[in-house]
């Protein structure tokens, strides 16, 4: 009996340890020698906190017909929500998490074991060590301020955050409320951070030094000016885009919102243009990652996913690249040309989030904007 | 009989009549409700969460966590219950019990409200209403140069109207159902002795029917402070927050704590109210007024008030249910929904796959993920029907036939609870209890059977206080006399009361059903990817910014709800007799 029990016990951790060293071998693997295993796995499940997941589902399975991409369109805040459910439960149903709000994705997910880094060896190379860990950054995103350049032709309406606290843009600043989206608080967060910028910025613009009004500091007083001076929240960021971008309003408000959809104005019939020269900076540029599951199910379409992601040889990346290759999103792969019609990144006056430095005082910030509402 | 026994001496005392039966009803409440309740609670007593309830309690942060959104939730719960009870009463009592004129139209368009997601009827209230401040694209009132205030267009007064005419149709229902089964005799017997119309009315109909009129307040009540999308959508971009915006809140950015310890003081505030209600109603003996004989009453003669009163109705019925259903189906074709009215097409309806159009996403005939959802939904609507109306008929059969004791109070109240508690908040609670192994049992996480465990347990006090109306009034004489000649529990339960409260619990069953494959809170966080359902699609596009794919989704939930429902009528030809003539 105890002989069995043993047999069984070897049995089963040699059938494990050989899975994981079939899954860990993957890691070294190549697209071409990846392709005929997830085929086998004929499946793959992609959470994506962005909706362009459509246009990847389309464009992958067109590229490796047989493996059927079945992506799913789940805010970060609630994919980190998700994921740690399933973690509890025992199931794994992502393949790929695809998500932003790295402050909570490193201590709530990646330091808990619910996901993995990888690589993909074919573009290890042609990706700054930065964005390599400790996740693979696919490209940076943003939430900045933008306006309506149908009616303000001459440029943005303002130029420096402070002027948002004033009468003129009372009930006329829009956001998402940051308390329902893990990015807003990064943004609020950010300008706490950047205090010492943020009080220069109000004496540039008010002639005179900040006199903090229980306060703590010269972002959490800009925070709490804002939200005196009415801004409006919103649910969602296209509501924000909506808000602000729409074609033919008199006298349209301002937002923070993705400098990306910006590429959607065409299409929605929308004016978005970002006010880059705002000081001290117009928002936030962070970065948006690839993951797997910890444990996924089908191992080798997943990084196959990550691989068709990151863009395949041709000038511009492809057909994976093409969803994100958009003004406003900065491809974090060297080799690709950055997007003409943005503005180039080192140009781009958006503060860069520390994800580590962020996750600790983030809730803190939270608690500040929850005291305002 | 197996529940009860019989001593030395020939009297009963080991058990009381019911004991088992209540024993067995209040075990199955527990597993269903309480437990998945206990642990959110036993979650914020967690050394880790503990501080959560003096943050919400007493810290900086109380006001705004706490206090401000309880003002805001207990306003909403009163008018909305109020004007509930008073509209659906003006309305039950127009059609089952006056001459009005279209009483058949009035009394189908009044339970179709219902079965508008109240996420639609808010959408749809924007699309009229919104004003210019938060920029964008404006209603259509504003489009036609009309300058709408704030106050009417985000807020607790849009809130108000849209919970009002969302919930007065299932005051309606009880109300209306009770109204018909008022006995004739009282009422004749009021006639004889010479009262007027309005004596009766106070005098008899009134009391009779108090228990329906406890019911469909505490009913809207519940449903009102717990709502979470109307609020979200006409409340958020004013900063209006409730109980369960702030939960949902909570929730969303991970501080599950301080959400969990929200739910828990929303599930007691309501828990007060419910309790004070079912004071009143159990403070009288009887309400038995389905008895061995009796008939129908002849309808009261609104004489000059007719066509007004019918004017009246139909303007309010015609805001909840036409106007909305207009502006949701307009919207599935409007490519802008700034211009409701033009530019129709049929994209979002048939239309194939265009990487140019809409991120690439086909109609929704062609969209599998959506047939699947419309798969998983209407088999689970079928399962919650037939397993709520199951658990409920026990539990309302019990506690009528059984009211004495703590146990029946006990079951009253566990079957209230989950109205109590947002869905959101029912679906984590229920994530965290069946989605984890237990013991030899599988985890349930993503399975077809926790939708529909967690959706019986969330409707029962649906299925419970229809069927509850219902059988209360079935005389417990008939019973009585078939106990005299020996029927047992399950002969008894078969042969009377079931066919005496079949209309009751269809008509819980129909609900149910309506209520599952429209609901939105509950499914939101048990939705995972293998088995999704429509509500949950549908939202999904909405916050996408894809308003015209949620609303065709949202078109064929009301599709599919009337049928149910004219379905549900055809097959029980008596479940509205007060529509007869």
């Amino acid at each position: 009996m105890g002989l069995r029990k043993a047999t069984r016990l070897g049995v089963t951790g040699i059938l494990l340890s050989s899975a994981a060293l079939a899954d860990g071998h993957m890691d070294g693997m190549g697209p071409a020698e990846l392709l005929p295993l997830a085929q086998q796995e004929g499946t793959v499940t992609v959470y994506s906190f962005t909706s362009r997941i459509g246009k990847v589902e389309a464009a992958f399975e067109a590229a490796y017909p047989g493996i059927d991409l079945q992506g799913f369109d789940i805010s970060s805040t609630e994919q980190i929500a998700r994921l740690r459910a399933e973690a509890q439960a025992g199931v794994t149903n992502a393949d790929v998490i695809y998500i932003s709000d790295t402050p909570v994705v490193l201590t709530a997910l990646l330091e808990t074991g619910i996901i993995a880094p990888y690589v993909p060896p074919r573009v290890a190379d042609r990706v700054d060590a930065q964005y390599q860990s400790p996740l693979l950054a696919q490209r940076l995103s943003t939430k900045v301020l933008m306006y309506n350049e149908e009616a303000n032709p001459d440029g943005a309406p303002v130029s420096n955050l402070w002027e948002l606290t004033t009468d003129d843009w009372r009930g006329r600043v829009v956001m998402v409320d940051p308390l329902q989206r893990g990015d807003y608080l990064d943004l609020m967060t950010e300008i706490v951070l950047r205090s010492d910028e943020m009080a220069a910025a109000y004496e540039a613009q008010f002639g005179a030094p900040i006199a903090l009004d229980g306060a703590a500091n010269a972002g959490e007083q800009f925070i709490m000016d804002l939200f005196a001076n009415d801004v409006i929240l919103v649910g969602s960021t296209d509501d924000v885009n909506v808000a602000v971008g729409a074609l033919g309003q008199d006298n349209p408000p301002v937002g923070f919102t993705s400098y990306s959809d910006r590429r959607d104005n065409e299409e929605e019939g929308w004016a978005l243009q970002v006010a880059n020269d705002v000081a001290p900076a117009p928002g936030i540029i962070f970065p948006a990652v690839l993951a797997l599951a910890a444990e996924p199910k089908n191992p080798a379409a997943a990084r196959l996913v990550i691989d068709f992601l990151m863009g395949d040889e041709t000038e511009t990346g492809g057909p994976g690249l093409a969803p994100f290759y958009v003004a406003g999103d900065y491809v974090t792969r060297t080799d690709i040309p950055p997007h003409p019609d943005a503005v180039p990144l080192d140009d781009f006056s958006a503060w860069r989030i520390a994800p580590a430095e962020t996750a600790t005082i983030r809730a803190e910030i939270g608690d500040l904007v929850l005291t305002l509402q | 009989m197996a529940d009860m026994a019989v001593n030395g001496h020939g009297r009963r005392v080991i058990f009381q009549q019911g004991t088992v039966l209540k024993t067995m009803v209040l075990a199955l409440l527990i597993l269903l409700i309480v437990l998945p309740l206990l642990r959110s609670v036993l979650f914020t007593l967690q050394p880790d969460n503990i501080r959560a309830w003096s943050d919400v309690l007493s810290g900086r942060l109380a006001t705004s966590l706490f206090y401000k959104p309880l003002g805001n939730t207990l306003l909403i719960g009163i008018v909305v219950s109020v004007g509930c009870v008073l509209l659906g009463g003006f309305l039950a009592w127009l059609v089952v019990m006056t001459n009005v004129p279209y009483r058949k139209t009035i009394g189908v368009m009044a339970t179709l409200p219902f079965m508008i997601p109240s996420f639609a009827a808010a959408l749809a209230w924007g699309a009229l209403f919104r004003n210019d401040r938060v920029g964008g694209q404006v209603g259509w009132l504003q489009g036609l140069g009309l300058d709408i205030p704030d106050w009417l267009a985000w807020g607790i007064v849009p809130t108000l109207i849209v919970l009002t005419l969302h919930y007065f149709s299932l005051a309606f229902t009880i109300i209306a159902a009770a109204l018909a089964t008022v006995n004739s005799d009282l009422v004749e017997a009021a006639q004889i002795a010479g009262a007027k119309g309005r004596r009766i009315l106070m005098g008899i109909i009134l009391p009779v029917t108090m228990p329906a009129l406890v019911a469909a307040g505490s009913l809207c009540f519940a449903g009102a402070v717990s709502n979470f999308a109307t609020p979200a959508l006409l409340g958020l971009p004013v900063r209006m927050q409730t109980l369960s915006t702030r939960l949902f809140g909570m929730i969303e950015v991970g501080q599950v704590g301080r959400g969990y310890v929200i739910g828990i003081l929303l599930v007691a505030i309501s828990a007060v109210f419910l309790w004070a209600g079912n004071r009143i109603v159990s403070g009288r003996r009887s309400y038995a007024t389905i008895t061995g004989k009796g008939g129908r009453a002849k309808r009261f003669d609104l004489r000059g008030m007719r066509w007004p009163l019918f004017a009246i109705a139909m303007t309010v019925l015609v805001a909840a249910t036409i106007i909305p259903v207009i502006v949701l189906t307009a919207s599935s074709l409007a490519p802008s929904s700034a211009n409701l009215f033009s530019g129709w097409t049929m994209h979002y309806w048939i239309g194939q796959s265009d990487p140019s159009f809409a991120q690439g996403i086909p109609g929704i005939v062609h969209n599998e993920d959506i047939m699947r959802a419309l798969t998983v939904t209407l088999a689970l609507g079928l399962a919650v029907a037939i397993t709520g109306m199951g658990v409920g008929l026990l539990a309302s059969y019990t506690t009528a036939r059984f009211r004495e004791g703590w146990m029946s109070a006990a079951i009253t109240q566990i079957s209230f609870l989950p109205l109590l508690v947002p869905g959101i908040a029912f679906g984590a609670a229920y994530i965290a209890y069946l989605g984890a192994p237990i013991g030899p049992f599988p985890a349930l996480y993503g399975t077809f059977a926790l939708l529909v465990i967690a959706a019986t347990a969330y409707l029962l006090p649906f299925s419970v206080q229809t069927g509850r109306a219902v059988i209360q009034q079935v005389g417990g004489e008939l019973e009585e006399s078939a106990r005299m000649t020996g029927a047992g529990f399950l002969r008894r339960l078969g042969a009377i009361t079931v066919p005496l409260a079949i209309r009751g619990l269809t008509a819980g069953g129909i609900l149910i059903f309506v209520k599952i494959i429209r609901d939105l809170s509950l499914v939101v966080l048990l939705f995972t990817p293998t088995m999704p359902v429509l509500s949950v699609l549908a939202y999904r596009y909405a916050s996408e910014g894809f308003g015209q794919f949620a609303n065709a989704i949202t078109v064929v939930i009301l599709f599919i709800s009337i049928a149910a429902t004219l379905i549900a009528n055809r097959l029980q030809s008596k479940s509205q007799p007060w529509l007869q003539n």
